[in-house]
């Protein structure tokens, strides 16, 4: 056991970097301005959170005098386990096969079920940050509108530390029969793609499922509608008989019982359902550990060894394959394109997502009333949905509204991927390379941002065809909504790039904690939440002041060329400077 | 030519001192081997002539090039290969070489020639166009010998290029070492095989936490130790750096 607690413990130190963290601030004094940072990093999300409180406590009010309420508590409960559930099979494979440390843990006097609990952990410590921000806001809120026991709060602490084990265990289970059995030793990252965007369309595809068959009315439209109408329209979702929580209730128990343990506090339903849930989640893991006796070094092992074709170049195809005249921009710009589209994660969360996120939406609007029935869409038409009625009235009431909206939407869609905020860190091990060769750093630098803002491009491109296809935003509406965009994404782009550069991770073992698990991207994400936050109250001050809508764009889009590039030029320097002192 | 004035660089805020009032001059047609124990500071004197590192204080510089405020050009005559062969694992091996050649601004012609030449003597010529990923350690650090002879550079600094190679690989990478030099051209390197510093090197250096307490030829280095003729470098190796 104590073997077993020490593999675990290295695992979480090695992978969340504990030990470098504090040596590097307290130590080298070299972070200390993330703390600062992290605190208004803090600040600027409090009025999102502030919202959805807001939202969750009118929602109770509302629920409460039918008898409700525990619905609420369970939705939250059921979505972090889904969420888990989905996107779970993506991590347990990143981290139990294509771990580079495994090569140092097989190796070592350990049994396979030790190796895979180090992992296991890993990836439950990442679940509890991951789904914080949709449980916790409901079980605090809950707990505190509600008055609620002592039996509560440490009832909420149990289930919310088991929350993970249940669903990420049966993923695990899946996981490694399924490596046992396929012999993915050559297509590894073919593999990994394909998964994923099989699991994200499965993901999606239940979503649809039981949108539509829920008949819910979720309240897209909760920010433009008021939380009191986005509170009505949910307790009419949670209340109805054939609700999507009874019918995934249903399907995924664990969410139940953890919702009767933490509502029931120290009462007998509590102390059951907490038993329940506890012993369930143990039984599963003990289970898992078994089957990884048996199966998980026969997956594991060999899995990194790639073999390539031998086959010697005539000198015709090595005189046409070896390049010449090349100019070192260019030949950066290529590097960075082949490696992200080579690898599979990097492609995912870099360029992928860009594309994903118009697609989501346009499902998630289309899907709240259940068959495109809604007003103003009507059947046949393919656009129905309570959020796609509302963002079509919003349309046709001030042009200059649409035009920032689409703008602020293709801004959004362009700016989500993490390929600025890691885009020195993905050269990990190898960034000596760029630090010894020839070539300013700002010409290095340049080429990864024509790079990073193509990859913003794809974003602004595809949300621009989702709005015109799907909300018939008109051409030249659309036109300078792109255009807005494209001008704000030099300065995100530029942004992300300077974060990354200020503290690039290049220690990385696996390509997943260089963009997917990379600190810098979640400051990038911040960092355009704040440029864009800044933007709107500009944007509303300068409506309030009553300015043709012209002169409004006009402004906006002076001050966010101005923005572009001061951006640009920061970041052109602070490379010249950054090269030679990261170590 | 390589020029080290003075030069000091610690970690940790000073209280690591890695290399310490270090003076050094390796000219022209030269092999300088660089020798110390773990630790001694040569991988840390290695990064600051590459600029991979920045000095604290002092000087270094590259055929005249100041590392510091002429880095490109000093750049732009040197190669280094590191100890630990960490390239971009996802292009193939004439994909990193044509990458280097870019970078570089080697003309076509050359590269083919040379290209052409060392993928032959590392027999790499069969693998070439596979990913780097899918080569073992010795073949990684051959194409990362072959990317750092293709700009045929005026200067060579190497940190322990013939770990992990066959020895075959390491017979030719001497050859090329003592080619190189004949050329005028300077290497510099590290390296733990005492053997292989007392046969190839024109000139050693003995580094030892962080200051040069050696320099000189074979002839030298036996005539400056004070103790018994005939010793191996081995030998005054373990005695210098017994303190």
């Amino acid at each position: 056991m104590s073997k077993l607690a020490t593999v675990v413990r290295a695992g979480l130190r090695s992978n969340f970097g504990l030990a470098t963290i504090k040596y590097r601030i307290l130590t080298e004094k070299k972070d200390r301005w993330l703390v600062p940072l992290f605190g208004l990093a803090a600040l600027g999300v409090v009025p999102m959170f502030y919202g959805i409180v807001l939202l969750i406590q009118n929602v109770y009010y509302v629920l409460r005098p039918m008898g409700q309420e525990r619905a609420l508590l369970s939705f939250g409960i059921l979505a972090g386990q889904l969420l888990i559930l989905l996107f779970g099979i993506y991590y347990i494979i990143a981290a139990f096969y294509f771990a580079r440390d495994l090569d140092l843990l097989i190796p070592l006097p350990l049994r396979p079920g030790e190796v895979m609990a180090s992992k296991f952990a890993v990836v439950v410590i990442n679940e509890y940050l991951t789904v914080a921000a949709l449980v916790l806001p409901v079980i605090i809120t809950l707990g505190v509108v509600a008055h609620a026991s002592v039996g509560y709060w440490v009832n909420a602490v149990l289930v919310y530390l088991a929350l993970p084990i249940i669903p990420l265990a049966l993923v695990s289970l899946a996981v490694v029969v399924m490596m046992r059995f396929i012999n993915v030793s050559r297509k590894k990252d073919a593999l990994i793609l394909v998964g994923s965007l099989v699991l994200i369309g499965v993901s999606l595809a239940v979503q649809i499922a039981l949108g539509r068959s829920g008949g819910g009315h979720v309240g897209m439209g909760a920010g433009t509608g008021g939380t009191q109408a986005a509170a009505e329209s949910l307790a009419a979702f949670f209340t109805s008989p054939n609700s999507l929580l009874n019918k995934v209730g249903a399907f995924f128990p664990p969410a139940i019982w953890a919702t009767k343990a933490i509502a029931g506090g120290f009462s007998g339903e509590g102390l059951a359902n907490l038993a329940l849930l506890l012993g369930v989640s143990l039984v599963l893991f003990a289970g898992m550990i078994v089957f990884a006796e048996k199966l998980f070094y026969r997956g594991v092992i060999g899995l990194g060894e790639t073999t390539g074709r031998k086959r010697r170049l005539s000198r015709d195809e090595m005189s046409r394959r070896v390049a010449g005249g090349r100019r070192a921009f260019a030949a950066i710009f290529g590097r960075e394109w082949k490696i992200m589209n080579r690898t599979p994660i990097f492609l995912l969360n870099g360029v992928l997502v860009s594309v994903l996120l118009p697609a989501m939406f346009v499902l998630m609007a289309t899907i709240d009333t259940g068959g495109g029935s809604g007003a103003g869409g009507g059947p046949g038409s393919g656009q129905g949905g309570d959020t796609m009625a509302l963002l079509k009235m919003l349309m046709a009431s001030d042009p200059l509204l649409v035009i920032l909206g689409a703008a602020l939407f293709m801004t959004i869609c362009g700016s989500i991927n993490g390929t600025a905020s890691s885009t020195f860190s993905r050269e990990g091990a190898q960034f000596w390379i760029s630090q010894v060769i020839p070539v300013a750093p700002r010409e290095q630098a340049a080429a990864k941002f024509v790079h990073s803002y193509l990859a913003a491009t794809l974003g602004v491109v595809t949300s621009a065809i989702v709005a015109g296809v799907f909300l018939h935003v008109k051409a030249s509406q659309l036109a300078a909504g792109a255009g807005l965009a494209l001008v704000a994404g030099v300065a995100l782009t530029a942004v992300g790039m300077i974060i990354d550069l200020a503290r690039p991770l290049l220690d990385w073992t696996n390509p997943q904690k260089a963009i997917k698990q990379n600190l810098n991207v979640l400051l990038g994400l911040m960092a355009d939440a704040g440029i864009l936050t800044a933007a709107f109250f500009g944007v509303k001050a300068l409506i309030r002041a009553k300015l043709a809508p012209n002169v409004v764009l006009g402004i906006v889009l002076v001050g966010l060329a101005a923005l572009s590039a001061v951006s640009y030029i920061i970041l052109l320097r602070f490379a010249d400077r950054r090269y030679r002192e990261i170590s | 030519m390589i020029e080290l004035t003075h030069v000091s660089k610690s970690y940790n805020r000073g209280k690591v001192k890695a290399v310490d009032d270090l003076t050094l001059t390796v000219k022209p047609g030269e092999i300088f081997g660089f020798l110390g124990p773990n630790g001694a500071g040569k991988t840390t004197t290695i990064k600051m002539i590459v600029g991979l590192l920045r000095p604290d204080s002092g000087r270094i510089a590259v055929e005249g090039f100041d590392v510091g405020a002429d880095g490109l050009k000093a750049k732009q005559v040197t190669t280094f290969v590191p100890d630990s062969p960490a390239v971009y694992e996802r292009l193939t091996g004439l994909e990193y070489l044509n990458f280097i050649g870019d970078v570089y601004g080697v003309p076509k012609a050359e590269r083919l020639e040379r290209i052409g030449k060392w993928l032959e003597i590392f027999e790499l010529a069969p693998v070439v166009t596979n990913p780097i990923q899918s080569y073992s350690h010795g073949m990684r650090q051959k194409i990362v010998l072959t990317a750092a002879l293709l700009p045929a550079p005026r200067v060579m600094v190497l940190d322990e290029p013939l770990v992990g190679l066959d020895p075959r690989a390491a017979h030719q990478i001497k050859e090329m070492f003592r080619e190189h030099c004949d050329a005028g051209k300077t290497l510099f390197f590290s390296t733990h095989i005492m053997e292989v510093a007392e046969k190839l090197c024109d000139r050693i250096g003995i580094i030892h936490k962080g200051r040069l307490v050696a320099c000189g030829t074979m002839a030298e280095l036996k005539a400056v130790d004070r103790t018994e003729a005939g010793q191996s470098l081995e030998e005054i190796f373990l005695e210098l750096t017994d303190k």
